[in-house]
């Protein structure tokens, strides 16, 4: 059974499909209860494979290796280090409150939905489980389907459109990439003599100079159109405010963490000289995209547009934090892929909380909500905040450790990406002002129902996780710590070769010193508490 | 050996450019006939000058000749179909969808 | 002279033997009983083919008739391609039959048969001769079948013109096949293999007639395998014939190009595949013409507003990728070759199935027809979505197994062989003409899903139909996720053409 768990984990979703299948299609109670009761039983399951997990082992744990395909080596290959547990963690979590926020919202075509949304999730854990290239890119079309149907079918007025951009998008970066692991599985064969779409085998393959450029490209490609990096965002905003609530907070808190992940778990490893060579364009990409971001956001009229940019912006940190090829860098990056998925997620919930009430989510449609909904107007507040990154905060931690490797690999990358900071909490608070604070200018909000039990059973979890990881973020950090060491010994192997100063290994650094420094007080964090006055 | 080979390959000319040309669908029919034919001395041609011994290319032809007749058969009684629905032949005057 | 008889070996041709025998009952059976019964004569059609398949599941390898017919790995899994299509397509049948052809039941399900028996020949023919009467047996009932709704202008159009088309690509391939034979002074298609490479060495001079062969005949099949340019006929002649017949051209007889392709081209001109040939090498003249399929066959598609159409312009696309894998030449691309048409059968004929059912109800090939037919018949449209996905290429069905198999092929060959860079783009632009299949694909299962209005129709299912629905479904699936049986029996094609792995 214990090693057995990530298969359980994966395809228990699964088994929901086939009760749902079973159930008419008008009997919406008795689909939406095994709905979250499957997901809630998925989300124990991580629970308890979280409980399970070895903080302290280096490599992969609860490995299963069964050959699949023998004919081209393709073998049912999983297994978990820190970062995937981390993620899978999160989107067990995420995905119950997702359905758990659709509960009312959704009312056409009840079955479909909820298949729809446990199908993907059972490609979402896939994603991370797999340590197969074959498995892993099955699992990250398969989600392309459901996401497809939850945009363009329970989406808004322009879901068509944003669902097939949705696709296109995706579809195009992923069969680059189907390209690159083929030319990947040859190469291999022609080294080793044998086929195999093994991850971590292709990590000791040695590729030449040359052909990892185009391969790290292909991979790139498809990951940065995930993640998205700036100038493939395009698709992004159009697919968020367009998918429903929970469409909306699955893609932020999970969809586009499987670019990242894509990035530290085969980019990074298995092409480290490549990675030094775009290691500069990334970077300024993700700069563009921090401040790009932000100051397209801070124009948006739409709240769920808002948030949907400034996910673009603080996408643009993780990528900077993981080019930062430091310790600090790539730990605060996954750690703030768990906290963008928190602290976005929620965001998009309350958003979707005030336009299931209100049909509308222009900033100027409201106003002074405070007074008349200030249990809502506090899960905001501590919600906006995260996402600035206050210290005590989840956000804080995150994106502190990101600048630090920033700082740290390049100076003026640490800095521009501080501005960042500055931004983000400019938009975000401008737009709590003008959506919570002041008088209440429409009569339409004046009869408007506060949060009901049900949305606060959605809402306090996040704001526990939000607080936890802000204060004590050592059982995280301790889990990613060993994984973000393997994946730096890997580019180590060029980085010692290639990179002059300001990028250096840092294996030394302990979890214990990262806490003392968490304690510090950044100058640009003191700014903008100012500015929140 | 090279006088036949041309005097095949005008035939199959002959019946190539009819096929293309022509706005009868009779007549689109005996261009084939005549491409078969060109391709039938060609085969024959062959088996007298270059492989002397056995009867391949002899019989082939007569399996031609066969596959031929059955292909006219059909083609004539299509042709006939269409007879009946349009009271034409002609290629310009019949079809109701795009090429 | 000593005469000896060749070894006939007949047991290895029962199946086609007992199949050509069980048409002809079925004809004989249905004027016998003075075309009373609705479905008898197709249930004896599926039952005959069932039977076939059985018999061919005991019928060994060897050769027969002095080598001129053979049976091995690659004959007998297109044969089972084609039982497998012809069996879908009487399926799906059943409701033309009640409606439309009222007084030929008997003839139609006995073409069907005898066009199979046709290309179960030509898949076991091992030399020029009896490839092509396999091809002409495949395609004349064909011809028939295509106009067999006599007072319906479309269906007779159709099939006048896929009589044109057929009878001069016929045409074309004989006179290639006469100066192959010319070339090498045999018709049997190892030893021309060998006979031609020795003609080459010997005169040096033969390039010109080699490349006028090597073009007709390419000319010749690529008619059958609507390889651009020699597509035009499919959208039309897809349109006009009766739905299940549109369906096994589209699967039956393209499966039936193919094996005849890659018989003449894999095995008998493998020396010229090479670009060290040039300008004698066919891989590149057949790239350029896959890449045409790729490219116009997706593009085209998106425009059409007819199902059939679109489904004929999509086919032709499907046979651009195929030619992926026979241009590679390695072992794995033969057995991606196998594996797609397969895993095509089981969506192009689910999916052909469903606009069967779906005309059967509405009169109807419109796209628009299938606004909102989701809510009022879930399960077609569910089904109908899963066939369109996996022409698409998504995972984890068949379909997406076919395409990774086939851009794995040739990526494999550009890599192993620096001649056969260009590959590369080949598989490139493939990748780039999925994205747009994509997005026509897409658009069916948007009118289906995401329509404003319920449709106004409801679908009825009759068994067999369902029967072949969810054949498909299962297929795609079953083979999706666990494609190994089938790829290690494909992978055995690969040794029938004399490549070794």
């Amino acid at each position: 059974m214990e090693s057995q768990i990530l298969t359980l984990v994966t395809f228990f979703p699964l088994l929901g499909i086939v009760l749902m299948l079973a159930i008419p299609k008008n009997q919406h109670d008795s689909i939406k209860s095994i709905c979250l009761i499957v997901s809630f039983i998925t989300m124990l399951l991580s629970f308890w494979m979280y409980a399970m997990f070895d903080p302290i082992a280096n490599g992969m744990q609860f490995e299963v290796d069964i050959p699949w395909i023998t004919s081209l080596g393709i073998h049912y290959h999983m297994g978990i280090d820190g970062i995937s547990l981390l993620l899978i963690v999160l989107t067990s979590v995420l995905s119950v409150l997702a359905i758990l926020s659709s509960w009312i919202s959704i009312t056409k075509a009840v079955k479909g939905y909820y298949i729809s949304m446990l199908l993907l999730e059972v490609g979402m854990i896939g994603v991370f489980c797999s340590l197969d290239l074959f498995m892993f890119y099955v699992f990250w079309e398969v989600m392309l389907v459901p996401m497809y149907f939850i945009i363009g079918l329970w989406g808004g007025p322009r879901r068509l459109y944003a669902a097939i951009k949705f696709v296109l998008f995706t579809m195009f970066g992923s069969l680059l990439m189907l390209v690159a692991i083929l030319y990947l599985v040859f190469a291999y064969q022609s080294y080793s003599g044998e086929y195999s779409f093994d991850m971590l085998k292709m990590m000791e393959l040695p590729i030449a100079y040359g052909p990892q450029l185009y391969l790290f490209g292909a991979f790139a490609l498809a990951f940065a159109i995930k993640v998205p990096l700036f100038p493939f965002h395009t698709w992004l905003p159009d697919a968020h405010v367009q998918a429903p609530t929970a469409g909306s907070v699955i893609l932020a808190g999970v969809l586009l963490k499987m670019g990242t992940y894509g990035f530290v778990r085969i980019c990074l490893p298995i092409f480290p000289e490549a990675t030094v060579a775009y290691l500069p364009y990334i970077c300024v990409l993700s700069l563009i995209a921090i401040i790009y971001g932000a100051l397209v956001a801070m124009v948006q009229k739409d709240v769920k547009s808002l948030v949907a940019f400034s996910s673009v912006s603080h996408m643009g940190f993780i990528m900077l934090g993981i080019f930062a090829l430091n310790l600090q860098g790539i730990e605060g990056a996954v750690l703030q892929m768990i906290n963008h998925g928190v602290s976005t997620g929620a965001l998009f919930l309350i958003v979707g909380m005030i336009y299931e009430r209100r049909h509308t989510r222009l900033i100027e449609e409201f106003g002074g909500l405070a007074k008349v909904m200030p249990v809502f107007a506090t899960f905001f507040m501590i919600t906006t905040l995260s996402s600035i990154g206050l210290p005590l905060t989840n956000g804080f931690v995150g994106e502190f450790l990101i600048l630090l490797g920033a700082f740290k690999a390049n100076t003026v990358y640490g800095i521009i990406a501080a501005s960042g900071v500055i931004l983000s909490a400019c938009y975000m608070l401008w737009m709590y002002q003008r959506v919570i604070f002041g008088k209440v200018t429409k009569p339409e909000n004046e009869k408007l129902k506060d949060v009901n039990w049900r949305e606060k059973l959605i809402l306090i979890p996040l704001v526990l996780i939000i607080f936890w990881i802000g204060v004590y973020p050592k059982p995280l950090l301790d889990r990613i710590e060993p994984a973000v060491k393997q994946v730096l010994t890997y580019v180590s192997k060029a980085t010692t070769v290639n990179i002059g100063e300001g990028i250096q290994i840092d294996q030394a650094r302990t979890t214990d010193e990262v806490e003392i420094i968490l304690g510090e007080v950044d100058p640009v964090k003191v700014g903008s508490e100012g500015m929140e006055e | 050996m090279f006088h036949y080979l041309a005097l095949a390959a005008i035939l199959f000319s002959i019946g190539l450019f009819g096929v293309l040309t022509r706005r009868n669908t009779i007549g689109i029919l005996m261009s084939l006939e005549l491409m078969f034919n060109g391709a039938t001395i060609n085969f024959v041609t062959f088996n007298k000058y270059v492989v002397t011994d056995a009867l391949l290319g002899q019989m082939f032809a007569i399996f031609v000749i066969v596959v031929a007749a059955a292909e006219a058969a059909i083609g004539l009684a299509i042709v006939l179909l269409i007879y009946r629905n349009w009271r034409c032949i002609k290629t310009d005057n019949y079809g109701v969808m795009k090429w | 002279m000593e005469f000896a008889f060749p070894e006939y070996n007949l047991r290895l041709m029962a199946p086609e033997i007992f199949l050509f025998l069980w048409a002809l009952l079925i004809i004989a059976y249905d004027v016998l009983t003075k075309r009373k019964s609705e479905t008898t004569a197709g249930y004896l059609a599926l039952a005959g083919l069932m039977i076939t398949g059985l018999i061919l599941g005991f019928t060994g390898t060897g050769h027969g008739f002095g080598n001129m017919f053979v049976s091995d790995t690659a004959a007998k899994f297109f044969k089972i391609i084609f039982l497998g299509s012809a069996f879908m397509a009487i399926g799906s049948s059943f409701g033309i039959m009640r409606e439309k052809i009222v007084n030929h039941r008997g003839e139609f399900y006995g073409l069907i048969l005898f066009s199979t028996v046709g290309m179960m020949f030509l898949s076991s023919s091992n030399e020029l001769l009896s490839l092509y009467i396999g091809l002409e047996l495949t395609t004349i009932p064909l011809f028939v079948l295509a106009a067999f709704f006599k007072d319906d202008k479309l269906s007779v159009e159709a099939g006048i013109k896929y009589f044109i088309v057929g009878a001069f690509s016929s045409a074309l391939l004989l006179y290639g096949i006469s100066f192959l034979y010319g070339l090498s002074g045999t018709t049997d298609l190892v030893q021309m293999k060998i006979n031609i490479a020795i003609t080459h060495l010997t005169f040096q001079n033969i390039g010109v007639i080699l490349i006028l062969a090597i073009v007709l005949v390419v000319a010749g099949i690529g008619f059958k395998l609507s390889l651009p340019p020699f597509h035009q006929w499919v959208p039309d002649v897809y349109q006009g014939s009766p739905t299940p017949v549109a369906a096994f051209l589209s699967v039956g007889s393209k499966a039936a190009g193919l094996i005849a392709f890659a018989k003449i081209f894999v095995n008998g001109l493998f020396a010229f595949h090479h670009p060290d040939m040039a300008p004698n090498d066919w891989g590149r003249l057949v790239a350029l013409l896959a890449v045409a399929a790729m490219i116009l066959g997706n593009t085209v598609a998106i425009r059409q507003t007819n199902i059939k159409r679109m489904l004929g312009y999509s086919s032709i696309a499907q046979v651009g990728y195929i030619m992926i894998g026979i241009v590679a030449m390695n072992a794995l691309g033969m057995a991606a070759m196998g594996f797609y048409i397969f895993a095509y059968m089981f969506a192009n004929m689910g999916a052909f199935a469903a606009v069967a059912i779906v005309e059967d109800k509405t009169g109807s090939c419109e796209i628009s027809t299938y606004s909102g037919l989701a809510r009022t018949s879930p399960l077609l449209s569910a089904t109908f979505a899963v066939f369109l996905l996996s022409l698409a290429g998504i995972p984890p069905l068949a379909g997406f197994m076919a395409k990774f198999y086939i851009f794995a092929a040739g990526i494999q060959a550009a890599q192993h062989d620096p001649g056969l860079y260009w590959m590369y783009w080949l598989v490139g632009i493939a990748l780039l003409t999925t994205v747009f299949a994509i997005y026509y694909y897409a658009n069916i299962i948007k009118q289906m899903y995401f329509a404003k209005e319920p449709s106004p129709h409801k679908v009825t299912y009759n068994f067999p139909a369902l029967t072949v629905l969810l054949i498909g479904l299962a297929g795609l699936f079953v083979f999706g996720i666990y494609p190994e049986p089938v790829l290690h029996f494909a992978s055995g094609i690969a040794s029938s053409f004399g490549i070794i792995p």
